[in-house]
């Protein structure tokens, strides 16, 4: 028999270009992808879709869902973050939901939750939550709760419940105390309670098994830090703390300690020998103490914009530290020497202030042609001669379809990275063909390649092109990292070529 | 849908005055990490404007801005600003 509904269904998916040609009745489709298309309304036969799994309506102009969705009992992924409803559809409370993103509406309500018992994700930030009491049962399956960005002030009768929480993100709330039955939490991994007005920490809430905790921008004044055995970040910038004291049991794994503008006038030794990365900038610290030898593991050091004057010679022997701000501080002859002898791979007082990057003009075009014989000294399948260096860069300069960006200081050119437009017919589009990437020696270690490529990749954007690619010579490590690093995938193509 | 013009102009950060084009050429111009550059925007500690800026900031690492987010996450934070103003 003839199914007028289902072919007016159908119909209407296939207006939106989310189904494909092989589904042939409502059973064939588990998953839709309906997000971006300004929709207004779902039809009510979009409830015969009864084996869909996935559902992803975000981005649209939503305030209701159909009754008919009730129906979907296997739908157990939702999503309709940034739509126009202000409480959560009562649909949702005859699915068995697992996952459900509601950010970013302007929902006041989520008592409908209360029957979604199997939910494990449920992402509520950017909402109009002032309270949730009562919305979670005692036998709730929640791991990961996403509320920041609500105007929450009090959870305290929420925490008893969520005992398989995992992962929460209170930020952006108006909460002033973690109350004691944050114990309750006893499955807590990561905590983001930043930009509240957290003035008291209740005693257990150190005996609790978290890992990653943020506290940046809170109003916290007194902090006895203990205990938490399994923490290993901490974040505290922000906060006008008149008193931080950290006791030897406190979190023997912390690898991350940060601090910044918190008017620390000592520098804060944690008794983790496992530190990699202490940030204490904008403080009003005068000394770094000698112990800091005992970090051994310590990678980066940020402790710019306080009042040091010197520094201790141990600082010369953590060899894993690479990363060294310090800029901002009166500091001695000696401790700059001691930062000469330790010689990190990134210091900011090395770092070269007035570099640009700017569209090439003819007068580069000679200094890049030298630059590039800096490149082509690493790459073996080339050789330098000025004159076509000099001859192929004016060629690309006066070409359409050339882009050739420097970095320049003091007038000179200190980097310089061009890129081609491309026809790909893999692409069915125009793509952007990425060479002569390279920066001065002196100038390297300070971010100079990664705001060429940076800004070609905006170019690139702006052109509309598909794709950038370019080619590295496999032998130069230091180039395959930093692509690699920068998100460019690595292709399973080899380059040929044959000269005429 | 507002046009990228229109956005480029958006005031980002209230207490640095800039606006998302400053932001953008402030980040594309800097290889401090997020924490150093959001200060050479804000010019202060406060965190009012992180989240958009952050946003910018990670579309500049990876060369890629997505314009409409940029709006979006301003008019969330304003329309925030408001209802706390309103007692909220």
């Amino acid at each position: 028999m003839y199914n007028y509904e289902w072919d007016r269904l159908k119909t209407w998916l296939d207006q939106y270009g989310v189904i494909t040609d092989d589904v042939k009745v409502p059973e064939d489709i588990t998953r839709i992808d309906l997000s971006g298309n300004s929709l207004k309304e779902i039809p009510n036969s979009f409830g015969m879709l009864t084996k869909l799994i996935v559902l992803n309506l975000s981005n649209n102009s939503l305030k209701e869902l159909p009754q008919s969705m009730k129906n979907l009992s296997n739908l157990s992924n939702i999503d309709i973050r940034r739509n126009k409803f202000t409480e959560l559809p009562d649909v949702f409370s005859s699915m068995s939901l697992r996952s459900l993103n509601a950010s970013g509406n302007k929902i006041s309500d989520i008592s409908n939750l209360s029957d979604c018992k199997e939910l494990r994700v449920l992402d509520m930030s950017s909402n109009s939550l002032k309270n949730i009491d009562g919305i979670f049962s005692s036998n709730n399956e929640i791991h990961s709760l996403n509320l920041s960005f609500n105007f929450l002030k009090d959870l305290s009768s929420v925490f008893p419940v969520l005992t398989k929480l995992v992962r929460l993100n209170l930020n952006g709330n108006l909460i002033k105390e973690l109350h004691k039955s944050i114990s309750k939490l006893i499955s807590l991994e990561e905590l983001d309670i930043a930009d509240n007005h957290l003035e008291i920490i209740d005693d257990s809430f150190f005996s609790l098994g978290v890992e990653n905790i943020n506290f940046t921008a809170n109003r916290l004044k007194s902090l006895d830090l203990r205990d938490l055995n399994s923490l290993e970040i901490i974040t505290l910038d922000e906060n006008p703390l008149e008193r931080l004291s950290l006791s030897d049991d406190f979190a023997p794994y912390l690898r991350e300690i940060s601090c910044d503008g918190c008017g620390l006038k000592e520098f804060i030794l944690p008794a983790s020998k496992m530190l990699e990365r202490i940030c204490y900038s904008y403080n009003e610290i005068v000394e770094v103490p000698k112990e800091i030898i005992n970090y051994q593991e310590l990678q980066e050091l940020d402790i710019d914009e306080n009042n040091i004057i010197n520094l201790p010679d141990t600082l010369a022997n953590l060899l894993n530290l690479n990363t060294l701000y310090i800029n901002g501080n009166p500091l001695s002859e000696n401790a700059k020497k001691i930062i000469s002898i330790l010689d990190p791979e990134i210091c900011d007082i090395n770092m070269k202030s007035g570099i640009t990057i700017e569209s090439a003009k003819e007068e580069d075009l000679q200094e890049m042609a030298e630059l590039l014989s800096v490149l082509f000294e690493i790459e073996s399948d080339f050789e330098i001669n000025f004159d076509k260096q000099y001859e192929g860069i004016k060629y690309l300069f006066e070409s359409s379809g050339s882009n050739l960006i420097v970095a320049k200081h003091n007038d000179h050119v200190v980097g310089m990275v061009t890129m081609q437009r491309l026809i790909s017919s893999a692409e069915g589009n125009f793509i952007g063909q990425i060479e002569d990437l390279v920066v001065k020696e002196d100038y390297r270690k300070m971010g100079v390649g990664s705001r060429l490529i940076n800004k070609m990749r905006s170019i690139a954007q702006d052109y509309g092109y598909k794709r950038i690619q370019l080619a590295a010579d496999i032998n130069n490590d230091n180039a395959l990292q930093f692509y690699t690093r920068r998100g460019l995938n690595r292709t399973q193509l080899s380059i040929y070529h044959f000269t005429i | 849908m507002k046009a990228k013009e229109t956005i480029l102009k958006m005031q980002i950060c209230e207490c640095g005055e800039k606006n998302v084009s400053d932001a953008i050429d402030i980040f594309q111009n800097t290889s401090l990490p997020f924490k150093k550059a959001k200060k050479l925007v804000t010019e202060c500690n406060k965190s009012c404007c992180r989240t958009a800026l952050l946003k910018v900031y990670d579309m500049s690492l990876y060369g890629k801005y997505d314009y409409e987010e940029i709006s979006y996450i301003i008019e969330q934070r304003l329309e925030r600003l408001k209802r706390l103003a309103e007692g909220d």
